[in-house]
Parts: structure tokens; C-alpha cells; sequence
């Protein structure tokens, strides 16, 4: 795949970085990704993106799984319906136990599917085009897509201690 | 000092952390591996020679294995306790030491799995615990709690270590890009092509925040159901209603005590004195105490209940726990359980490692006894005065027991040589809105 033209503004300090984004975005440059070592509070939101949706796939799988453990219970017992401790074959409250489990498990496995498969696919496409392991590290980078006159000079102006072109 | 700095700084730190660990460390691996050795040599004799090597005769069918298994679930509580409940109640003072709260929960939950399989006459069959299809369509009790027990602990495991693992995920990017080699890989494995981008954080911390919503309910009821175990028969000093509060609040008791016998050796071994401080150690200490507490408070209401009412078999029970055979055992745990921890109402006794530390261990001792003496003192003086009988557990039973203890430790001190004892992330994102005193990121 190409690489994506733009410029690649590189801060210390999330403050800047924020700033960075909220001069970027006042100039009509709306394409603007970051790369950072911690979710920090003031760069994400100058990025402004709209909340994750990942909250519905945990529902659903949630619910899915409510459905998978009282569906195990009740279809298992009528298969061989043995009356024990004198309790109704379709006994609800002790299935209720198994079905919580199974909510849980299918939930949180369906959530951790979901992250890996987006990260190892790169499912979350807006990446920043250049690997650089600082930004793992000690420093965030701050990349707006496009060549227009004024991206660079924003991103000096914010306080980036290295501005490259990405081309 | 700049933000970047402090960044780096702490980076640093978790990854020189792990080259500190040196012949001493690996002295205790080789102790901790040769006593799970031991363990498994016992288990191995008790297979080829049934459960009659055991101590384990009726009325006394759950002795020493059980007592292990609800011990080592109690010890996997805290981890979930610490990174899901206190994230969810915005602790900071978690941030230092979850990530060692989260790994002994994923190695204590791989210990208890173990013991119901060692429990079983004929461990070779021990795929009947799960439901699966097969010709004569013959399914599990599910109406049985024994049942629920391994839905919930399979689960807890299953959970604990997903929650592990993407809580590590940014710091095993951090350390892939730092490292090269076979340690490269290894991160790369975890970091599962983590780049930090901010619309992978958009998505990370809103699956975390699910995660912990999910393992808080998860928590609670892992415990609860294993009171079950034991509350839902008719066996005097088990039948109670009281039971899944008592156990839940005596698992988060054992565990952050554990947490605490743990991060004292390990702070100093790691030089992280500066990140685990004895802040952190106070916050535990006070969880400890409230959890000790309420202990306390279900052990006086247990026996208040049994001699309000009618002479009863619980109040024999209880008065034989007291005063019977095993009653040495009983008062030790009330002196590990409800005494010892008293002295944590002094803010010197918090902050003291080398009076924290016995009062930890004490604390442990305390609930591994509390489990044994609920287990077998209530099978050996029940209803029936004709069975009534002393279990006593033979050198096989101990032997799996040390071995159990190899067997956690061993995986935690390989835990502590390979990934970071400390949440590198957080504690960048609290230096980065200055939540950290300057101290914490000169660890060294």
C-alpha cells in the first residue's frame, strides 16, 4: 500500500500535542491522526472522534451468551430429564448461575476477538503512516494527511521538537 | 524534569527491572520448581495406588485437596479486585500494582484448577466435569453447584487472563520496539501489532472500561458459587445464608494479603521502591483491615445464630470446632484472621514492611486454616454421631499441597523475569497529568 502524503509533527509533552491538533483542525485540516504512548485525556480530545462502538459488540455477545447458557441447560436436562433433589427438570434459578458464566465468558472473549482481530488486521485503518518507536515510548506524534502550504508551520507553532514531510 | 523524560524514564525502569533478577532468583525457581516436582511425583504415587493413600475416608470424603482449592480461588480473587473494582471506582493507587494483583490471580485460579482434577479417584475422566455431546446424550447436573463451580472457575480463569493480557498489550508494544532479538518476538506476541494510534486508544479504552464492568459481577459470583459448594447441603456449619458474603469478603482478605506478602520481596528485588511505595502498601493494608472485619464479623455471627437457638447439630458443630480435636487450629486462624490484622489500625504498623510482612503471612496462614477447619471439622462432626471421625492428612495429601506452592510460585518468578511487574502505560498517563510524585519516576 502507499504510503499517505502529509507531515509528521513530533511533541513531548501531550499539551502540545493537543494544541497541535486544535490549530490543525481550526485551519479546515481535518484528517489529523496521533500516535501516542497512553491514551492521553487532552490529545483525544482535541482528535474529537466520535465515542468507540465496541460497546454494542459486548452487548450483543453478552446477550448471545445469556441465550447460549440457558439454551444449554434447558435442551441438555430435557434431553435426559432426571429428576434430582426432587427440583423441576427445567429448573430456572440454578440455570441462571450457568447462564451468567456463559454471558460473561462469551462477552469478554468476543470483546478481546474484537481488539485483536482490529489490531492485527489494522482494521483501525487511521494509523499514523510512519513507525517510530518513540511513540511507544517517551513521545507523541502528530501526523495530518495532505501537502497544503501552512500544516508544517502549525505544527512548529504548536511546539513539535521535529516536523518531517511524509511522502 | 520534562514529561518526555519522565516517560522514558519509566520505561527504562520496568525494563531494567527484569534484569536485576539474578542467581537469586533463579535459586528460587529452581526451589520453586522442584517442590511443584515433588507435588507432581505425589500425585503421580496416588494415581498408581488409588485414594487410599490419601487420608480421605467417610464421612471425611473432602479433606486437604478441597481446602487447597477454595485457598488458591480466595488468593486468584484480589487481582480482580484491584485492576477491575478499584478501576472502576478510580483508585489511582492501583495503577502500581495491578499488574502483580492480575498475575497471581491468573496463577492462583491455575493452581485451584488443579486440585478438583487431584481430587478425583480416576483424574483421567475429568473431561465429565464439561458438558459435551456424546452418543447416549448423557449431560451434566446442571441443577448441581458442584457444576456451577466449574463453569465459574473455567470462566474466571478464561477472563483473568484476557484481562491480563490487554492490559499489557501497550506496555508489550513499548517493550517490542525497545528490544531486539528473541525478546522482540516475544513482546511482539503480546503487543498482538499494537501502534498506539489514537483511534486504537478510542476503542482500547472503552473495551477495558467493558472488561472491568464484566469482571466485577464475575468476581463476586466466582466465590459465591464456590460457598455454594458448601451452603447449599444440609451439613452442619455449612447450610448457611451467610455464606457467599462471608466467603467473598475472606477471598478478598486472603488475596490482598497475598498481594502484599508479595510486592514486599518483589519492590525490593526489582528496585521499585519508588513506584510501589508504602502509600501503596498503606491503601492494601487498609483493604486488609476492612476485610478482616467483616470476617471477624461473620465468624461472631455464625456462632451468635448457633447459640441463640435450640441445641442444634450447628451448635454442636461449632462448640466441637471450638473445643475439639482441631481446636489449636481453630484459634490459630482466629489470631491470624481476626487479631494479628488489628495491629493495621496503627498508620506505623502500615508503613512498616518488616511488621507488615508477618502480620501478611499470618493473614494467609489464617485463611488456609479457616478453609480447612470449615471443610473438615463440619464433615467429621455431622448429624450422624456413628460416622463421626478425626481426618488426619497423610504425607501424599502435603506433598500435593507444598507442590501446589511450587507450582504458583514457580510461574510468578517466571512472570517477574519476562513481563513488566509494573503498568508502564498508566503510570505515564498519570505523570502526564503530574498524579505521580516526581520520586515514583526516578526508580532505580
Amino acid at each position: 500500500m502507499p504510503r499517505e502524503q502529509g507531515f509528521l509533527g513530533i511533541f513531548t509533552e501531550p499539551e502540545q500535542a493537543a494544541r497541535a491538533v486544535r490549530a490543525l483542525h481550526s485551519s479546515g485540516f481535518h484528517d489529523v491522526r496521533a500516535a501516542m504512548p497512553a491514551p492521553f485525556a487532552e490529545v483525544m480530545a482535541a482528535l474529537g472522534e466520535r465515542r468507540s462502538r465496541v460497546g454494542r459488540g459486548v452487548l450483543v455477545s453478552t446477550l448471545l451468551g445469556v441465550l447460549a447458557g440457558f439454551s444449554l441447560c434447558i435442551f441438555t436436562s430435557l434431553a435426559w430429564p432426571l429428576v434430582t433433589g426432587g427440583k423441576p427438570i427445567v429448573s430456572l434459578p440454578a440455570f441462571t448461575v450457568i447462564a451468567f458464566e456463559v454471558s460473561v465468558l462469551v462477552g469478554g472473549t468476543a470483546t478481546h476477538a474484537m481488539l485483536a482481530y482490529a489490531t492485527l488486521t489494522g482494521r483501525w485503518r487511521r494509523r499514523v503512516p510512519t513507525k517510530d518507536p518513540r511513540f511507544s515510548a517517551d513521545r507523541i506524534g502528530i501526523f495530518v494527511a495532505g501537502d497544503a502550504p501552512g500544516m508544517e508551520g502549525l505544527l512548529r507553532k504548536a511546539g513539535a521538537e521535529e516536523v518531517r514531510r511524509v511522502a | 524534569m520534562s514529561v518526555s523524560a519522565s516517560f522514558a524514564q519509566i520505561q527504562s525502569t520496568a525494563l531494567a527491572a527484569q534484569h536485576r533478577l539474578g542467581w537469586g532468583h533463579f535459586a528460587l525457581l529452581v526451589l520453586a520448581g522442584g517442590a511443584a516436582a515433588v507435588g507432581g511425583f505425589a500425585w503421580a504415587w496416588q494415581i498408581q495406588h488409588g485414594m487410599l493413600a490419601t487420608g480421605l475416608e467417610r464421612p471425611g470424603a473432602w479433606g486437604l485437596y478441597i481446602t487447597d482449592f477454595v485457598f488458591w480461588v480466595g488468593i486468584a480473587h484480589s487481582g480482580t479486585l484491584i485492576s477491575a473494582i478499584l478501576f472502576l471506582f478510580r483508585a489511582r493507587f492501583r495503577t502500581a500494582v495491578y499488574r502483580v494483583a492480575e498475575a497471581m490471580t491468573v496463577f492462583g485460579v491455575m493452581t485451584a484448577g488443579l486440585f478438583p482434577i487431584v481430587h478425583l479417584g480416576r483424574p483421567w475422566f475429568c473431561y465429565w466435569l464439561f458438558p459435551y455431546p456424546n452418543q447416549r446424550q448423557l449431560w451434566v447436573n446442571f441443577r448441581s453447584p458442584l457444576l456451577w463451580d466449574v463453569f465459574a472457575v473455567s470462566t474466571y480463569f478464561i477472563i483473568s487472563v484476557t484481562f491480563l493480557w490487554v492490559g499489557m498489550v501497550p506496555d508489550a508494544a513499548a517493550l517490542r520496539d525497545e528490544t531486539t532479538g528473541w525478546r522482540h518476538r516475544f513482546y511482539s506476541l503480546f503487543a498482538v501489532g499494537w501502534r498506539g494510534t489514537g483511534e486504537e486508544w478510542r476503542h482500547y479504552t472503552r473495551s477495558y472500561l467493558f472488561f472491568a464492568a464484566l469482571a466485577t459481577p464475575l468476581v463476586v459470583s466466582v466465590h459465591s458459587v464456590v460457598s455454594w459448594d458448601f451452603a447449599v447441603s444440609i451439613v452442619p456449619g455449612w447450610h448457611s445464608t451467610l455464606f457467599p458474603a462471608y466467603f467473598v469478603a475472606g477471598a478478598i482478605f486472603s488475596g490482598v494479603a497475598m498481594v502484599v506478602t508479595l510486592l514486599i520481596p518483589l519492590r525490593k528485588a526489582l528496585r521499585l521502591e519508588d513506584a510501589i511505595t508504602p502509600r501503596h502498601l498503606d491503601m492494601l493494608s487498609r483493604v486488609v483491615l476492612l476485610t478482616s472485619l467483616i470476617v471477624t464479623y461473620s465468624y461472631s455471627t455464625e456462632f451468635a445464630l448457633a447459640l441463640h437457638g435450640p441445641p442444634s447439630a450447628e451448635r454442636a458443630t461449632l462448640l466441637y470446632r471450638a473445643t475439639g480435636p482441631y481446636a489449636p487450629f481453630f484459634w490459630l486462624m482466629v489470631t491470624c484472621n481476626c487479631a494479628f490484622p488489628l495491629l493495621l489500625f496503627f498508620r506505623r504498623v502500615r508503613h512498616s514492611t518488616a511488621m507488615l510482612l508477618p502480620i501478611m503471612v499470618g493473614v494467609n496462614v489464617g485463611m488456609w486454616l479457616e478453609r480447612f477447619i470449615i471443610i473438615v471439622t463440619s464433615l467429621s462432626h455431622d448429624h450422624l454421631p456413628f460416622s463421626w471421625r478425626v481426618y488426619t492428612p497423610r504425607p501424599m495429601e502435603w506433598a500435593i499441597t507444598l507442590g501446589a506452592f511450587g507450582w504458583f510460585f514457580f510461574w510468578f518468578l517466571l512472570f517477574m523475569k519476562f513481563l513488566p511487574a509494573i503498568s508502564v502505560t498508566e503510570l505515564k498517563e498519570e505523570v502526564a497529568h503530574h498524579d505521580v510524585p516526581e520520586e515514583a519516576i526516578h526508580a532505580s
